[in-house]
């Protein structure tokens, strides 16, 4: 047999190393499963920063909502509170600070994420070098902890999202009254908030885990054998 | 019986660079390695041996020389024929037995067959055959840490011979096992050597390992020192046995 011959059937082969989104996803899963404490940290950071967006999202708008009312008791509750005329210089003002509070935070979450999904890549440095010994491409381990900041992230910014938009009723609440809180402007708040939240949550969180995964998927697989930690 | 060739290396070199001091780790080996023979790679740490054992199994390549498995020379394969080589001609066993986890022992030894395309039933049966045949039969739902050293090594070793492979490797498969255990797994991968016709290398400083294998190839200082057969062996253990301690 021909060196030639060997190098085609090798060659026809290349496509046949495989990992199946169910199997990833069950992986992902197991992972996710055994190491709750450390997810947990991630889950929090994810958490604040999305309830932190949502309560500011929600709490403006639906304070824009409640301004547009013709509902005499309601004016008179704004009027109360000072905030039925809108100033704009200090509207504008307001804003800029909250933005720059929000980028802020975002950052320092994306530097938590990364860091402890650094930690995560390095702890697994022989389970990594395992799997690559037994045929696993580059492309499966980056899927696979893309798929783990995925669903960390739908998780950790939904549950954000929820307690930011519970929050920025309370606040309202309380500085207004509960009572004028009501069904269309909640609704509308919710639907522009939370969803738009849980994304950039969520996206966030991915960015955050392609560096780490990256550098996790070019270990070696010789990193298998390494006895030392 | 005819000799066929599985392993083949070629005036292999490799050369580190530790800062600005150069380290030749090999110094042009070539050895040859048959189909179904049982060789243990022994030297001490730093001669060699580990890049050596490494380069055989594709984890490394060499600064120059060939290495042929099954006549495909190894150190030109892009990374997906490499993936494919270490998946389905290869099966690794670690010293640190390097079980995933999170997986039970029936989804450690599934999962290279997942990878070769195999479907979930067919590598759950598999699997299941496989870890009966090392004796673990009634284990196949526990997870590693439920399992001891010596039961690790025997799913690692049925992992290993998930996809059928031409050559088993084994990085010093007793070191972390206590006497009697060693000589277990020793036993379990003499018998793969029998029955299936298993091509056994293993890189080992354990002396019991040397008594199972058909050639012995010393390194030392990135060369070959010398290659014993088994019958020269005994030879060797039964006169200076005590001298070859140091």
């Amino acid at each position: 047999m021909g060196d030639e011959q060997q190098h085609e059937a090798l060659t026809a082969a290349t496509q046949q190393v495989v990992l199946p989104w169910r199997r990833s996803l069950e992986m992902c899963w197991l992972s996710l499963k055994n190491r709750r404490g450390r997810i947990l940290l991630v889950f929090l950071g994810i958490a604040v920063v999305t309830a932190f967006l949502v309560d500011m999202l929600a709490y403006h708008r639906i304070l824009a909502d409640l301004r547009r009312t013709d509902d005499v008791h309601t004016r008179a509750v704004l009027e109360r509170a000072g905030v039925l005329s809108n100033n704009p210089e200090a509207s504008t003002r307001n804003r800029d600070q909250m933005a720059w509070l929000l980028g802020l935070s975002a950052l320092l979450c994306l530097v938590g994420v990364t860091n402890t999904m650094f930690m995560s890549v390095n702890e697994r440095f022989r389970e990594i070098g395992t799997l690559k010994c037994l045929g696993a491409l580059d492309s499966f381990i980056v899927r696979l902890f893309m798929i783990e900041s995925l669903f960390i992230g739908m998780v950790g910014s939904s549950i954000g999202a929820v307690l930011g938009f519970l929050l920025a009723l309370l606040q309202l609440g309380m500085a207004l009254e509960f009572g004028v809180l009501q069904g269309g402007a909640l609704l509308r708040a919710l639907v522009l908030a939370v969803p738009s939240a849980v994304a950039a949550g969520t996206f966030l969180t991915v960015v955050a885990a392609i560096y780490p995964a990256r550098v996790g998927a070019r270990m070696k697989p010789v990193d298998a054998m390494r006895v030392e930690v | 019986m005819l000799k066929r060739e599985t392993v083949h290396t070629e005036d292999l070199h490799k050369v580190y660079y530790m800062g600005a001091e150069e380290v030749r780790a090999l110094n042009g080996v070539t050895v040859t390695i048959y189909a179904g023979e049982y060789v243990s790679i022994m030297g001490p740490s730093g001669s060699g041996k580990s890049t050596f054992f490494n380069m055989i199994g594709g984890l490394d390549k060499p600064t120059s020389g060939e290495v042929y498995i099954d006549e495909v020379d190894i150190s030109q394969l892009g990374i997906y024929e490499l993936a494919w080589l270490r998946c389905r001609k290869i099966g690794y066993i670690f010293q640190t037995f390097n079980l995933i986890p999170v997986m039970t022992a029936s989804e450690n030894v599934s999962l290279p067959m997942i990878f070769a395309g195999l479907g979930a039933d067919e590598a759950r049966d598999k699997a299941a055959d496989l870890l009966a045949r090392v004796g673990l039969g009634d284990r196949l739902m526990h997870q590693p840490n439920e399992l001891s050293g010596g039961q690790q090594q025997r799913v690692a070793i049925a992992r290993a011979m998930a996809n059928d492979p031409a050559i088993i490797l084994a990085d010093e498969p007793t070191g972390n096992l206590d006497l009697r255990t060693g000589r277990e797994i020793i036993e379990i991968l003499t018998e793969l050597k029998e029955q299936r016709g298993v091509t056994i290398i293993t890189a080992t400083h354990d002396h019991k390992m040397l008594a199972a294998s058909d050639r012995v190839i010393w390194v030392a200082d990135g060369q070959i020192a010398r290659i014993q057969a088994r019958d020269e062996l005994d030879i060797k253990v039964g006169t200076i046995g005590g001298e070859e301690e140091t």
